[in-house]
């Protein structure tokens, strides 16, 4: 680990006078996080041509903060409305709306971001502790590896659904089949795509997030009318924040595990915040004693998947880091605008551009806590929100929704995608069939498929063989088979305990 | 009075490109063609004293941003990047395509990569003859399906030289698909040199062979040095181009300015720093140049079309 680059960064950081940038970043950030279907990659991607006239480790403090603010932006939405702010935050409406609606929104939203800026603290030191190791991490990650990963996340996911094992299967095997539709990338031919272009590229992500979670909870609350939060309710106190801050330290084991799986997550591309949040959820339900608390505001339902989504943003950088090749869509765009800047991103990127990689993860982390500290002096004023009369909220929410959705690609389809995922995602909840199953299965599905498929082509069919030569991928085997049967052996642990 | 009417209809009816943005379709995300566009784009406005905007239109390996360019209309206010040979291969392997390559208004040509095949630093084989008698299929990665540009460079040498081979295909980009080497998921891959180099210099990979009619690289035989000369056509070209029907003064002007872009100290300061050359050809070479090109792949049709049914 080498603290004598980030100080050296750091006295640049303050030497330049460009820490403004960061500032700004941060305002952008949290802007793009708060508005449901606008996330990181649309900050990124608007801030590019922004960055022209900047010198590139100005640029890299302007895209570093807006990278860091927008998922603690993206928790506020989720907290006060039950619509994830971006995809990542999904996990937080599962305890942050019930919290809201027992008037413990100030709680929810302090705890968010204690939490947010720990993880971006805690992601921070990991991402230094790792990089020199970031080379041999990455070589432990085969197709035969990211394939028993998505096995393990789905499962893990499944066990979380205590209780409706069937009805999260069935979402699941209907979140596979959407994330089958398209080009199939492994042999170039489509599928389900009918004479539509735009179904190519299968169905995209973020409309389908943003439908399911945000338009669906809009349909939800004009069903029911009144205000989010009733009258009864209203007496919110700044009090609240703290208690929510205070909150993250007491429960400071799954601050660091929801930091330690985000970091981990993150840092293997196609998995990426979704996953990362939704697994830290899942581990903090699975592994609680009282997990029946969780989905009826418990405050750790906050804190590991806040915690989960800023630490993976500094791991993601990691393939970027050590060879120059992104692993996720922001770090793409992040390195493409140092090309912009006469930089060429390769092997030795860490020894050439020293400079701007570490103003970027100095950028992100300041980010993190700043975005954090923003939030907390607002949460007393953005926490009238819940407040306001449905009739007037869920127009203005469907509409900046439904625009932010077409203004990321220009694409009207998007718009359709987004309508359509927002009527079943209501379907659901009135049915009561877990989105999250259907989420997670779209956003493995691919990697899934093409992990197994390469896996497939390179052991020439004989999968079992190539996975006991791999000692990473016996190890995943290994935790596959513990998550199975953790239940079993908790119902057998309780079970002893009520006999004896 | 009169004066004030001409006045009025000239700002009304301005001459192009002044009257509205110039859009620049980039078929791609982030990445090579990307980066040409957007560093091309703000030398383009000085030049033409007009708006660029860069659009990227990603999707379906470049058709979604090829079919949006081709049905545009042809007034200069659209014109798109091309990745070619990559555009040429959906018809010629009989997939259904929107645009007409010999219709396009070929505009001016960018770049031109060589390709260049590569294995893992510290791997056994040591020449293609090795690569072709493991005793296996040599495995190679690709990006995507199997039309990918690179992998079409593959099949035709691998299946025309009788040595057996097989493409694990999927890698999300060309960096994953050199990663995939370098962590020994398969035996080799072939790029563009340029984007080869920095792994071979920092000793990641080795190079077997260049897709270069002279040697660059000191120690790497060409392809025509083993004997092959049929394959230095093997390459990733970047090309602008138009709608059909793109007027003659708006594709020459586009075409003057895009070379003149090209020359200049900043632009060949980037090409330079970033590894990113530049290969300009003007209008009415570039059109030659597609020809070529398309004959030369037009060529391996059959073959191509056989491999793939194999292949899947």
């Amino acid at each position: 680990m080498d603290f004598g680059l980030v100080s050296g960064a750091l006295t640049e950081l303050i030497g330049s006078g460009h820490a403004h940038y960061i500032f700004f970043g941060v305002l952008v950030g949290l802007t793009f996080g708060v508005v449901p279907g606008l996330g990181g990659t649309t900050a990124l991607a608007l801030l590019i041509p922004v960055t022209y006239t900047m010198d590139p480790v100005g640029a890299m403090y302007l895209a570093g903060g807006s990278m860091g603010a927008t998922s603690f932006g993206g928790s506020m939405t989720a907290i006060l409305l039950n619509t994830p702010g971006t995809p990542p935050n999904a996990a937080t409406t599962f305890d942050g709306y019930p919290l809201t609606l027992q008037g413990k929104a100030g709680m929810a939203i302090g705890a968010s971001a204690t939490a947010s800026a720990m993880g971006g603290l805690i992601g921070l030191i990991s991402l230094l502790v790792v990089i020199p190791l970031a080379r041999s991490i990455i070589y432990l990650f085969g197709p035969p590896e990211f394939f028993l990963l998505t096995i393990l996340c789905l499962i893990a996911i499944a066990v979380a659904t205590m209780g409706k094992l069937l009805r999260g299967l069935i979402a699941a095997g209907f979140g596979l089949l959407v994330a089958f539709v398209g080009m199939d990338t492994v042999s170039g031919e489509l599928r389900y795509a009918g004479e539509l272009d735009y179904l190519w590229d299968g169905v995209p992500l973020v409309p389908v997030l943003t439908g399911m979670f945000a338009i669906s909870q809009m349909l939800h609350l004009a069903l029911k009318g009144g205000s989010i939060v009733s009258a009864a309710h209203r007496k919110t106190k700044l009090s609240g924040v703290l208690g929510g801050m205070r909150a993250v330290f007491r429960h400071w084991t799954h601050l660091l595990r929801g930091s330690a799986i985000g970091t981990v997550i993150g840092a293997i591309p196609g998995l990426g915040g979704v996953v990362a949040s939704f697994f830290a959820y899942s581990s903090a339900v699975q592994t609680s004693r009282d997990p029946e608390t969780f989905g009826k505001g418990n405050i750790i339902g906050v804190i590991a998947p806040e915690s989960a989504n800023n630490a993976k943003d500094g791991a993601s950088l990691l393939p970027a880091v050590a060879f120059g090749i992104p692993g996720s869509a922001e770090s793409a765009l992040l390195l493409s605008i140092l090309i912009l800047h006469g930089i060429e991103p390769g092997p030795s990127i860490l020894v050439e551009s020293q400079r701007e990689i570490y103003g970027l993860i100095l950028a992100i982390t300041f980010s993190a806590v700043g975005a954090s500290i923003v939030g907390l002096l607002s949460a007393r004023w953005l926490m009238l929100i819940t407040h306001v009369k449905v009739q007037v909220l869920v127009p203005v929410v469907i509409t900046v929704t439904l625009t932010a959705v077409y203004v990321l690609e220009g694409k009207f389809g998007d718009v359709i995608v987004c309508g359509i995922m927002g009527v079943v995602g209501y379907l659901m909840i009135r049915f009561d069939y877990p989105r999250l199953t259907f989420i997670i299965a779209l956003v493995l599905g691919t990697t899934m498929e093409q992990a197994f498929h390469q896996s497939m082509t390179i052991s020439d069919g004989d999968m079992v063989s190539y996975v006991v030569g791999r000692p990473t991928a016996v190890v995943l085997v290994v935790l596959i088979v513990l998550t199975l049967l953790f239940p079993a052996y908790r119902s057998y642990r309780s079970l002893a305990k009520s006999s004896a | 009075m009169l004066a004030i009417l001409a006045l009025g209809c000239g700002t009304a009816q301005a001459a192009w490109p002044e009257d509205k943005p110039i859009k620049f379709i980039i078929p791609f995300g982030p990445g090579g063609f990307d980066a040409y566009a957007r560093t091309l784009a703000p030398a383009l406005e000085n030049i033409l004293g007009a708006v660029v905007v860069p659009e990227n239109v990603p999707g379906a390996g470049g058709r979604i941003g090829a079919n949006t360019v081709y049905r545009a209309r042809p007034d200069g206010y659209t014109i798109g990047l091309w990745n070619m040979p990559g555009m040429t291969m959906p018809a010629i392997v009989g997939e259904r395509v929107r645009y007409d390559l010999s219709k396009l208004s070929w505009i001016a040509q960018l770049s031109f990569d060589a390709y260049a095949l590569a294995v893992k630093a510290g791997s056994p084989i040591r020449t293609f003859e090795d690569l072709c008698n493991l005793g296996r299929p040599a495995t190679f990665s690709g990006q995507g399906g199997f039309t990918e540009t690179a992998s079409i460079a593959t099949v035709i040498m691998m299946a025309e030289l009788g040595c057996p081979y097989k493409i694990v295909t999927g890698y999300q980009s060309s960096g994953q698909s050199t990663l995939a080497v370098m962590r020994g998921d398969v035996d080799a891959r072939v790029n563009p040199l340029g984007s080869l180099m920095p792994y071979v210099e920092s000793g990641d990979v080795r190079l077997l062979m260049t897709y270069e009619e002279q040697a660059s690289v000191d120690g790497v035989p060409t392809i025509v040095e083993l004997g092959h000369p049929e394959y230095v056509n093997f390459g990733l070209r970047r090309v602008v181009a138009g709608p059909p029907g793109l007027p003659e003064h708006i594709r020459d002007r586009l075409s003057a300015a895009l070379l003149e872009a090209m020359q200049s100290a900043r632009l060949q300061e980037w090409s330079e720093k970033t590894n990113n050359p530049f290969a300009p050809l003007d209008s009415e070479q570039t059109v030659r140049a597609m020809q070529d090109v398309i004959r030369f792949y037009e060529q391996y049709g059959e073959l191509l079309r056989t491999e793939f049914k194999g292949n899947r």
